[in-house]
């Protein structure tokens, strides 16, 4: 088959390098299959746009005029449209909508659109959701002052409330009570383009957490691995730090997000990766599905890295007929893409923000992502690992301790704990030097206290990196099969791997 | 058992440091396992491809900090660390790798800290007789004060070794300087501050790469907004449009001289500023160099058809430009030419072309050959996603990503470069003119292809007077502080376009016109910062009516020329 390949385009935040990541390997991936692969991306960039990679590179502008006349010069025979991100994604389903496909009779591969278009069109998704009888948040659509009276007795306090079209979430606010949502209410229907806002109740504070599942056409389904967001709900997962797999969580919850993951990819019908994202309440064994990607994603990126488990490699490979139980196991060799990864070290991700360029933004965390980059950390611990990622963030602080917040007065600290802001990981340990009790700081920034007490003991004892460290393996199976990946982490033991 | 080399990587993406370096990073260990070395790298980043456990002969997922890398190297005992692929992040580490009697591999640490030391560099361009803006290091606001008074404003004041020119800015008098000094003496405490003469002219900048003595010029880049804008957040043209031969000539010499008395093996970056020398003909300034790959590598190696990267590695091994089929001088894409030696070679060039030697410039002005093809890379920025930032253009880099639009006419290439970075027109709707004074005649000529393009224009009253002087329709619109209804309005109205408004100097102006910006950015109408830009766009705007004017092919067949 001659399979058309839309790249991601230019770097921009929320849309980075983890799409070059995931191109590149799907291409190598396809042509292994004996597949030609056409593309069209225009960021140069990128190792998927190098001579060689795709067998035919266009380095042409991301719109349908001009996928449309790569479709009409190269005549593919399908279309792969869940490695290019969102850019990727919503350009075929504008060459679809359009007719473009359907005239050059260009099949799609993978996820059908039905499927992304019930997870991501709000409505559809809901109405899945409530089929399949997984919770999601209650919210409401309001457009007029009189529609926002109406609700002040409706909904569950403290509620979001949204405006649409407004930028970081200009206007938007909590209210915990019914004169708080008719303030800000108001202020977001006049501030919003539109005259409208989403009132949402609100899960802040809840833990956020990841699963990473793939599934083939035969209905095989697999979790690579779980992300547990150390920032809990209220900040973008992009904007967060993680960990997988999950340190928080009881046997029970696991299996219940775990459950809930799979009947989801299931319903939906996913041929390919998926990432769906949850609220757990953390006094409780309520959840709320949040969102579900129907591709690959910066997740998916971590997700590989994290495990081992290259999913847009396998993905590629699932679109273009194959089952998990056929595809190989490129780490090990010796085990299939359908033996779920198991992990026997801790992963902590750690975004990178711009505000040292950008002196005058603003810093304060919430639902629109800002991070440029992130850095990835492996080792034995939770411990370790966490500071290891602050080591190599290439920022001024090289460990837990941050300047700013160590001469600052108590109340200012407090208030800095509680707003998520890119600086906020500090303002916790200087907190927790200082002798803030654990629950104190979780009372204010909601943070698990499983963390907080590790950060406690690490600010208690600091300790050095150590200079002569062993090296790890990272097998995809925690040493269960033989593996020979030459795929290495550092960390402080009698005996390595490597 | 292979010996092994060490590959590190360039850390999270941020501004000033992207996807780029680890496209080279990649490209190094490609370059090292067909040279028969086991090549492992060294990066902490899971975006990418370079971590990616199949990329290299062994993935170490560490921190790129002295004390990982060293640990590694202990473990792994390679014959040598290559620091020149990984941006800023990896060429720091070279002077501590050296001290810890690690072997950094390619150009030495020596060479790369006289690149960077600024005193050193200013002494080895006199002795080669290289024009630099006058300027130097001080280590205080009073030695600046006399610098600048020297040299004459306006001044460029930056730190020294930051990338991304973090806290830089062009100072146009001694108050200003005063406000500005803490800024950038902060931005790298205990380095000095680098004051120099901030010449406005067309900037320029080479990748080269060297096997220390002979010296290969893939390509020029021009760039399209005036000095004074961040490199990455230029525009800029392969091959040049405007910069004459004798320009293009010095730049080449320039490069290979500097090349040379550095003992450069692998790649370098040149940046120039083209002003009027002191006998009145236009001349290259060299603005700065960097003894490593730069952000244009990959965007150089597409359009010229040159494996750089893979070149620069060799070098940097121990083979010669010559062993490889290549010799110095400027590599030129002439599709009739075939580069016999270079294609027997082990890293061939992907297109034809010929290499205009060292010799025939050193003996004169050659002919250069009309270019076959235009690539025209554009910056892409993500102000959408971060409030209260301001998105007009400077020295220090703002923009998160890039893109590149090719093709065989030149305002093709724009057109392509412009859409693809996100200035796109709405169908209906007027394009808005509000640019400082010193822009105003640029901006009339901008205004009159907007017209003769059949497309309305709406201008703030100093920029309507200037195009009704010129004979030039348009409509007026208020400014914030004239009242309602003004410019804000307009944009709510979705009755913009385009938003063309250059940066005011003046307290007052300048807020209003950063408040017209963001309104623009957080109501998604197209803005334009910068008056170069603005003639880009005009130069490509009749395409906006008519895209199939514009070619859609491989980019193999570009390379072939439009005869093909």
């Amino acid at each position: 088959m001659k399979i058309l390949v839309i790249g991601s385009g230019p770097i921009v935040i929320g849309q980075a390098a983890e799409f070059d990541y995931a191109g590149t390997q799907a291409c190598k991936s396809l042509k292994e299959e004996g597949h030609e692969v056409v593309l069209i991306n225009s960021n140069p960039a990128t190792i998927m746009t190098d001579p060689g990679v795709a067998d035919a590179l266009y380095i042409e502008p991301l719109n349908v005029d001009f996928c449309e006349r790569v479709i009409a010069r190269e005549r593919p025979d399908a279309l792969l449209p869940t490695l290019g991100g969102q850019t990727g994604l919503n350009l075929a389903t504008q060459l679809s909508d359009q007719g473009i496909l359907e005239k050059y009779d260009v099949k799609l591969l993978g996820t059908p659109l039905t499927a992304i278009r019930k997870a991501e069109d709000r409505e559809q998704f809901r109405a899945l959701m409530r089929e399949i009888k997984e919770p999601v948040p209650e919210s409401w659509i309001v457009e007029t002052p009189e529609q926002l009276e109406e609700l002040l007795d409706i909904v569950p306090y403290p509620c979001i409330i949204r405006p649409a079209y407004t930028l970081g979430g200009t206007g938007g606010g909590i209210a915990n009570t019914r004169e708080e949502l008719l303030e800000i209410g108001n202020i977001g229907l006049k501030l919003s383009l539109r005259s409208q806002i989403m009132v949402e109740r609100s899960l802040l504070g809840w833990k956020e957490i990841e699963y990473e599942v793939m599934r083939d056409s035969k209905g095989n389904c697999i979790t690579v691995c779980n992300m547990e967001n150390f920032d809990p709900m209220g900040v973008h997962t992009g904007d967060s730090i993680v960990v997988a797999p999950s340190q928080t969580l009881s046997d029970l919850e696991y299996h219940m997000m775990r459950t809930a993951s799979l009947k989801i990819i299931n319903a939906l019908g996913i041929e390919g990766g998926c990432n769906v994202q949850m609220a757990l309440n953390p006094d409780g064994f309520d959840y709320y599905i949040i969102e579900v990607n129907p591709r690959v994603s910066r997740s998916s990126a971590l997700a590989s890295k994290a495990t081992g488990y290259p999913i847009a490699r396998v993905a590629a490979k699932i679109a273009v007929g194959l089952t998990l139980d056929e595809i190989e196991n490129q780490v090990t060799k010796t085990t299939k893409a359908c033996f779920e990864p198991a992990l026997d070290y801790c992963v902590v991700k750690i975004p990178r923000w711009p505000f040292d360029k950008f002196a005058t933004g603003d810093r304060t965390l919430f639902t629109q992502m800002k991070a440029t980059g992130e850095v990835m950390a492996i080792d034995r611990s939770f411990e370790a690992a966490l500071m290891k990622a602050v080591r190599g963030l290439e920022v001024k602080q090289r460990d837990l301790w941050h300047e700013k917040f160590v001469g600052q007065p108590d109340q200012e600290l407090r208030a800095a704990i509680k707003q998520p802001t890119d600086e906020r990981l500090w303002a916790i340990a200087e907190g927790l030097r200082r002798g803030f009790s654990v629950d104190e700081v979780h009372k204010l920034c909601r943070v698990d206290r499983w963390f907080l007490r590790k950060m406690a003991a690490m600010v208690a004892n600091p300790f050095e990196p150590v200079a002569s460290p062993v090296y790890k393996m990272v097998d995809t199976c925690a040493g269960e099969f033989e593996s020979r990946t030459p795929y290495y982490y550092a960390t402080q033991e009698a005996f390595g791997d490597a | 058992m292979k010996p092994t080399v060490l590959v590190l990587g360039s850390g999270p993406i941020r501004i000033g440091q992207g996807i780029e370096f680890d496209y080279s990073c990649v490209h190094c260990i490609w370059a090292l396992q067909a040279l028969g070395y086991r090549a492992i790298i060294i990066n902490n980043n899971p975006e990418t491809v370079s971590t990616d456990f199949d990329t290299g002969d062994g993935l170490y997922f560490e921190p790129v900090t002295l004390p990982d890398v060293l640990a590694v190297v202990r473990h792994e005992k390679p014959i040598g660390v290559v620091c020149q692929f990984g941006g800023q992040t990896a060429i720091n580490l070279a002077d501590g790798l050296e001290a810890a009697g690690v072997k950094v591999l390619g150009t030495s640490p020596s060479a790369i800290a006289m690149a960077e030391d600024r005193e050193q560099f200013e002494a080895l361009l006199e002795s080669l007789g290289i024009s630099r803006p006058k300027g130097r290091a001080v280590r205080s606001l009073e030695e600046a004060v006399s610098v600048a008074a020297e040299v004459g404003y306006p001044v460029l004041v930056r730190p020294s070794f930051v990338l991304g020119g973090r806290a830089m800015e062009i100072v146009h008098d001694e108050a200003h300087l005063r406000s500005f000094y803490g800024e950038a003496e902060s931005a790298n405490p205990g380095q000095p501050v680098l004051v120099d003469k901030y010449l406005m002219g067309i900037e320029a900048e080479v990748d080269v790469i060297s096997d220390g003595e002979a010296t290969l010029v893939p390509g020029i880049m021009e760039h399209i907004e005036r000095a004074g804008v961040h490199s990455g957040d230029s525009m800029a043209v392969y091959p040049p449009v405007s910069l004459t031969p004798e320009v293009q000539r010095a730049m080449v010499l320039d490069a290979c001289r500097i090349a040379r008395s550095l003992g450069v093996h692998g790649l370098m970056n040149i940046q120039f500023v083209v002003a009027p020398g002191p006998d009145g003909a236009l001349r290259p300034y060299v603005l700065e160099v960097n003894p490593r790959a730069s952000r244009t590598v990959p965007y150089l190696s597409k359009v010229t058809g040159i494996p750089m990267v893979d070149l620069a590695t060799r070098c940097m091994m121990g083979q010669t430009l010559g062993e490889l089929g290549y010799e110095g001088g400027l590599w030129v894409l002439d599709p009739k030419s075939v580069r016999e030696a270079a294609k027997a070679g082990p890293c061939p060039p992907h297109a034809g072309g010929r290499i205009i030697p060292e010799s025939e410039f050193i003996a004169g002005v050659p002919t250069f050959p009309e270019p076959i093809l235009y690539a025209v890379k554009a910056p892409v920025f993500s102000f959408q996603k971060l409030a209260r930032v301001e998105p007009s253009l400077g020295p220090e880099m703002k923009s998160t990503g890039e893109i590149l639009g090719i093709d065989f006419r030149y305002e093709a290439a724009l057109y392509k470069a412009l859409v693809a970075s996100g200035i796109h027109f709405r169908e209906h709707g007027d394009v808005v003119l509000t640019v400082n004074d010193a822009d105003k005649a640029k901006a009339v000529e901008v205004a009159r292809e907007i017209v003769a393009a059949g497309i309305p224009i709406i201008a703030t009253s100093g920029t309507a007077n200037a195009l009704r002087d010129a004979g030039i329709r348009c409509r007026d619109a208020a400014k914030i502080q004239e009242g309602s209804p003004n410019l804000l309005d307009l944009i709510a109205s979705g009755e913009v376009s385009l938003m063309i408004n250059t940066p005011h100097v003046g307290r007052q102006a300048s807020d209003e016109s950063a408040r017209i910006r963001r309104a623009c950015i957080e109501s998604g109408v197209p803005c334009v910062t910068n008056i170069d830009t603005a003639g880009a766009l005009a130069r490509a705007i009749r395409l906006y009516a008519d895209p199939t004017a514009t070619e859609c092919r491989r980019l193999e067949e570009y390379l072939q020329g439009a005869s093909a």
